[in-house]
């Protein structure tokens, strides 16, 4: 119960705190909150299913495996956002502190609810403060590109609402396991519709092809912390939702329907995205049109429905969120330093910043997917899975690899090793080297040991609870 | 010690030692860290020639479990048997005397540490490759071999003319293996379909027990996994980046881009051998394209003046030749030629690395001549390695590449034809090369003649190990008619010991044939190098400037204008799509779409006027508070209905 309060409760705290020490309570707040989540699991047995009650009458919680990796990692994610961000103005703001808060509660009641109304309302929870953050933050001088992101975002809630209302009407159930447990196959045409709704809703926020168009600019706009916190963790609810909610309560009819269409769209978003990413000059835009690929292929491999697929998935969406924030770091760490991010000005960093030079090519080469590295194993198994099941897709597929290598070593390239054009460039400060640090042990520890992550999710999406 | 730790302990030193520099050795003496990563491997060297000496079949550790899925089991395994300990010995023990090298030649380096700990991490991967019991650990390391290669050859980015373009070096590399790991990746993908497993002896027993796996699916896989081939081993069309990757520092292309990363190709190839042979098809495929490298790079470094350039295109041409052995599915001829080469073109890479470092940085061979009084002992090791190469009687490189003239004379004499006019470019390059660099007048100019000087002891004994085994390195697999009874052991050695190939042997000629073989090949050399010395040291002749260069010559030196071709139908194309989906089809059409979508919505609603007055923030609150109304009205509404 305290996981899933603890942030709400850190919310309310850092509105009241005096400014000075927003900063601070901010890292003590996602520390804590990290602790809580790692505690919490260390006495929790895989195979099992935690019910919590909060009083609510329409709103349940509980928390198989599969909640609590997406928890742990909602607050490892804000705990690295904080760290990364630590010397930045943003993070001494108290309504940042006060927000990301709230939107770390929201995200973990996304991931913890029992109820598809509670998914909703958190789903919508998790919106209003990366709105805020972005408008406050952010530096969209035209309206026009943060309306974008909103009417996108508000078509696709619009379309989940009317989704979730019409299927409890068609059910009149609302909880997860009821809902698994009511046969939509015999509504034949409305299961499609309602399932539509949701994809709906979840292509925007993957995002996928054609529903991308407001990441690129939406990511440049943002301040560095709400780019990292809506690639690394944000947008992972879709993939969230359509593994947990809707891939097993549509299996069927509906499933079969929407299979090859957004299989086809994620596809379309590999190759789209990297072939775009190989001309971009501005980092941010390149990385988010890396991620447009990269997520592209999980949500192609998730409509598989495979139960492999899915643990490997999992492995991948954490891979994503290492190499999302790490990514977003070093263009972060550029653009405070040079004040601008677009590669055709900076050339000869890795002189003047050798240790920068090393840590932004450690996370280059996990972006890459090298052996050692949690997406090695992503990488080859999503890409599998779309092989056997389709052999041109998967070789498609498959050319992320090359693709991947050519834009995502231009970017680190021109910058680092180019013609000198920054002679002046402090180097990586602790919190920087330290967060770097953890996202590389990371990704090496789940590259070599992928099992003990897909073990552990292993029951709760192979046998979904009836 | 038990097999499985001896092998343990053989992958973990080049890893400690990768460790150990990587995280000390800013704060070392370069003497120590050089030190560090020469033992680590001259250790796991000793380690495998004690595997060597113990070798009894196939052993398989399996170390641990990296997935485990109800029908596909992934393990972190490793196999110990002919073929794979014999590629660790070539690679720890050229491995080692290339380490030994840098010592000396990279001594004036700053990224001294950096560089030994990225050639041992190097050497590691390449071990994994060669030592894994299945595809995945081998494609583990064929990533990694990947990395490495793209690490070394951009290492030098921070110099002031060439920095970008080494660092452009290493990425093509690594773009153009990619291209070839999809081909990897979707062979593997094939096996698995087709078999349910990755391990090399498992399938090797399906084949066996079921001979009806033929046709289409062979094929494929074969082909997929001869793509990939192509990709390390810079076979056509994927050899370009070879040339290029000698932007890297000399010991990494002797060890990296001669003697063991581009012979990975043809270890996948020959570990396949099962799979090979159920496919004829791809073998054919196979044969041409290693005729057409073999014939074309040799072509392309007859006009070369860089001195590495030369001897890339001759490693290309050299991996050709074998692979064109593979073609006839003679692979441990094909094996027998990875290990003379990895001899004789380590020592010429090593020996051009000595000329490099005693000129001061200087490639250009037209700037060189009449090093041999200057720098004796690189001098007499560089021609024992030219005359190796060129197939001058008796040296390692007269016997292998004599196996595969046998095998081409025996199957197809198209093949032959072709790989005599090869081999003999080979020759007259490689005399080119070495009369042009060592004999006739300097060309330096004075100032920089006084300062040439022979490398020291830590560069030249590595030179003169090398040497002795081009020398006697063809002992390995005599032919028939020198030793009646203990010929070819290598290639006994290689079939008893290595799954698959005991049922395959290659063809041995008859005694007159083989005899007319040797005499005619060992003509042709001799002839070559009769010729060059005329040429080049008695009339004096030097190379031309590219500009005074015509018909033939110029092809040569323009490398046959693959690169401007691939810019052209490939990376022009590529970019230009890039362009047009970036600007065109995301931002005039999907985004300006939208945003027409949002104005139109914006100025049809009534109030829109009083909207379009208000600041971004009137928008936000709206939006907010319309949300905020959305939710609440929905949860009444839900808890009303109930």
């Amino acid at each position: 119960m305290a996981l899933i309060l603890l942030p709400l409760v850190f919310s309310l705290i850092a509105w009241l705190l005096p400014s000075a020490q927003t900063r601070l309570f901010g890292l003590i707040g996602t520390t804590i909150n990290l602790f809580a989540s790692l505690i919490s699991v260390y006495g929790f047995d895989a195979q099992d299913q935690l019910f919590i009650d909060l009083g609510l009458r329409y709103v349940h919680f509980s928390l198989d495996s599969l909640s609590y990796t997406m928890i742990i990692l909602t607050n490892a994610v804000f705990f690295m956002v904080y760290l990364s961000n630590f010397k930045q103005e943003i993070t001494s703001k108290k309504r940042f502190s006060a927000l990301a808060f709230l939107m770390q509660f929201g995200l973990i009641g996304v991931f913890s609810t029992n109820s598809i109304l509670g998914f909703y309302i958190f789903w919508e929870l998790t919106l209003l403060p990366i709105f805020l953050i972005l408008y406050w933050f952010g530096s969209f001088e035209k309206p026009k590109a943060l309306l974008q992101f909103f009417l996108y975002t508000l078509l696709g809630s619009l379309a989940m609402l009317l989704s979730v209302i019409g299927l409890l009407q068609l059910t009149n159930q609302q909880t997860y396991e009821a809902l698994l447990a009511a046969d939509l196959n015999a509504h034949g045409a409305t299961s499609i519709w309602l399932m539509g709704g949701f994809l709906l809703a979840f292509a925007v926020k993957i995002p996928l092809f054609p529903f991308h168009t407001w990441q690129a600019e939406t990511y440049t706009k943002a301040p560095t912390a709400g780019t990292m916190l809506l690639s690394a963790i944000m947008l992972k609810m879709a993939l969230f939702g359509l593994l947990k909610w809707v891939l097993p309560i549509f299996d069927g009819v509906a499933t079969e329907f929407w299979r090859w269409p957004i299989i086809t769209l994620g596809l379309i978003g590999v190759v789209y995205g990297a072939l775009i990413a190989i001309k971009q000059q501005d980092l941010k835009t390149i990385f988010a049109y890396a991620s447009l690929s990269h997520l592209g292929l999980i949500a192609a491999a998730l409509m598989l429905q495979n139960e492999i697929t899915n643990q490997i998935a999992i492995v991948q969406i954490v891979n994503h969120s290492i190499v999302s924030i790490g990514l977003f770091l070093a263009a972060g760490i550029i653009e405070s330093r040079l004040q601008t991010r677009d590669i055709t000005q900076l050339g000869g960093i890795a002189k003047v910043a050798p240790r920068f030079a090393f840590w932004f090519a450690a996370i280059t080469f996990v972006s890459l997917s090298v052996p050692f590295t949690a997406g090695f194993i992503g990488e080859f198994f999503l890409i599998k899975a779309i092989f056997n099941a389709h052999t041109l897709s998967g070789i498609i597929a498959a050319t992320t690899l090359i693709f991947g290598a050519v834009y995502m070593l231009r970017a680190y390239q021109i910058p680092m090793f180019g013609p000198t054009k920054n002679s002046v460039f402090e180097d990586l400060s602790w919190s920087e080297i330290l967060v770097f640090a953890l996202l590389i042990i990371a990704a090496i520890y789940l590259g070599l040991s992928p099992k003990c992550l897909t073990d552990f999710v292993a029951t709760s999406i192979n046998q979904p609870t009836l | 010690m038990p097999q499985d730790l001896t092998l343990i302990l053989l992958l973990s030193f080049p890893l400690l030692g990768f460790a150990i520099n990587g995280i000390f050795g800013k704060q070392l003496p370069k003497m120590v860290i050089g030190s560090i990563a020469t033992v680590a491997v001259f250790a796991s060297f000793l380690l495998a020639t004690s595997l060597f000496s113990r070798l009894d079949g196939t052993t398989i550790v399996n170390l641990f479990n990296v997935l485990d899925f109800e029908n596909l089991q992934i393990n972190a395994s490793f196999q110990i048997d002919a073929l794979s300990i014999w590629m660790t010995l070539i690679i720890t023990g050229v491995g080692s005397l290339i380490h030994l090298f840098s010592i000396g030649y990279m001594s004036h380096d700053e990224g001294f540490y950096k560089f030994f700990t990225y050639l041992n991490l190097f050497i590691f991967s390449m071990l994994i490759l060669v030592l894994g019991s299945n595809y995945f650990v081998l494609f583990f390391g064929w990533e990694g071999v990947g990395m490495c290669s793209y690490l070394l050859i951009s290492f030098h980015y921070n110099d002031a003319q060439k920095g970008i373009a080494n660092s452009l070096a290493g990425r093509k590399a690594f773009i153009m293996n990619r291209i070839g790991d999809v081909g990897l990746l979707v062979a593997l993908f094939m096996i698995i379909g087709q078999f349910n497993t990755l391990e090399y002896t498992k399938i090797g027993h399906l084949i066996e027990s079921n001979k009806a796996l033929t046709g289409g699916a062979m094929f494929f896989i074969t082909l997929s996994l001869f793509i990939a081939a192509t990709g390390k081993s810079a076979q056509i069309p994927l050899f370009s980046w070879l040339p290029d990757a000698m932007a890297g520092p000399t010991p990494v292309s002797a060890l990296i881009h001669a003697a063991t990363m581009v012979t990975a190709g043809i270890y996948l190839t020959v570990r396949s051998n099962f799979l090979f042979e159920l496919a004829p098809f791809t073998q054919n495929i196979i044969l041409y394209t290693g005729l057409a490298t073999t014939l074309f790079a040799a072509f392309m470094a007859l006009r070369q003046n860089d001195i590495k350039k030369v001897l890339a295109y001759s490693t290309v041409s050299q991996l050709g030749l074998m692979f064109v052995a593979l073609g006839f599915g003679a692979y441990t001829v094909a094996l027998f030629h990875v290990t003379t080469h990895a001899f004789f073109k380590a020592l010429l890479f090593l020996g051009s690395g000595s000329v490099i470092h005693g000129m001061h940085e200087e490639q250009d061979i037209r700037k060189m001549g009449g090093l041999a009084k200057l720098m004796p002992i690189t001098h007499f090791t560089f021609l024992i390695g030219t005359m190796a190469i060129s197939g001058i009687p008796f040296l390692s490189g007269f016997f292998s590449k004599d196996e595969i003239m046998a095998q081409a004379l025996h199957h197809n004499t198209f093949a032959y034809i072709v790989l005599v006019i090869a081999v003999t470019m080979t020759a007259v390059y490689m005399f080119r090369l070495y009369f042009l660099t060592f004999h006739g007048e300097f060309r330096g100019g004075d100032q920089l003649k006084s300062k040439v000087h022979e490398s020291g002891p830590s560069m030249t004994l590595p030179l003169i190990i090398l040497a002795i085994l081009s020398i006697f390195g063809g002992l390995l697999n005599l032919p028939g008619l020198f030793f009646k009874n203990s010929a070819h052991w290598f290639d006994h050695f290689l079939s008893a010991g290595t799954f698959g190939l005991n049922h395959i042997h290659p063809v041995h000629l008859d005694f007159a044939t083989s005899i007319q073989l040797m005499i005619f090949a060992s003509i042709v050399a001799l002839s070559v190098l009769i010729w060059a010395y005329l040429n080049y040291v008695k009339k004096g002749n030097i190379a031309k400037d590219d500009k005074d260069l015509n018909g033939w010559e110029r092809l040569s030196a323009a490398k046959l204008f693959v690169d401007e071709l691939y810019n052209v139908l490939i990376v022009n194309p590529i970019l230009a799509i890039s362009d047009f989906t970036g600007k065109i089809i995301d931002i005039k059409l999907l985004r300006n779409g939208v945003y027409a979508l949002a104005d139109g919505v914006l100025n049809s609603a009534n109030i829109s006027r009083k909207w379009q007055s208000g600041f971004l923030s009137s928008y936000l609150f709206w939006m907010v508070f319309g949300l905020i109304i959305f939710v609440a009205y929905y949860i009444l509404k839900i808890s009303v209905w109930h």
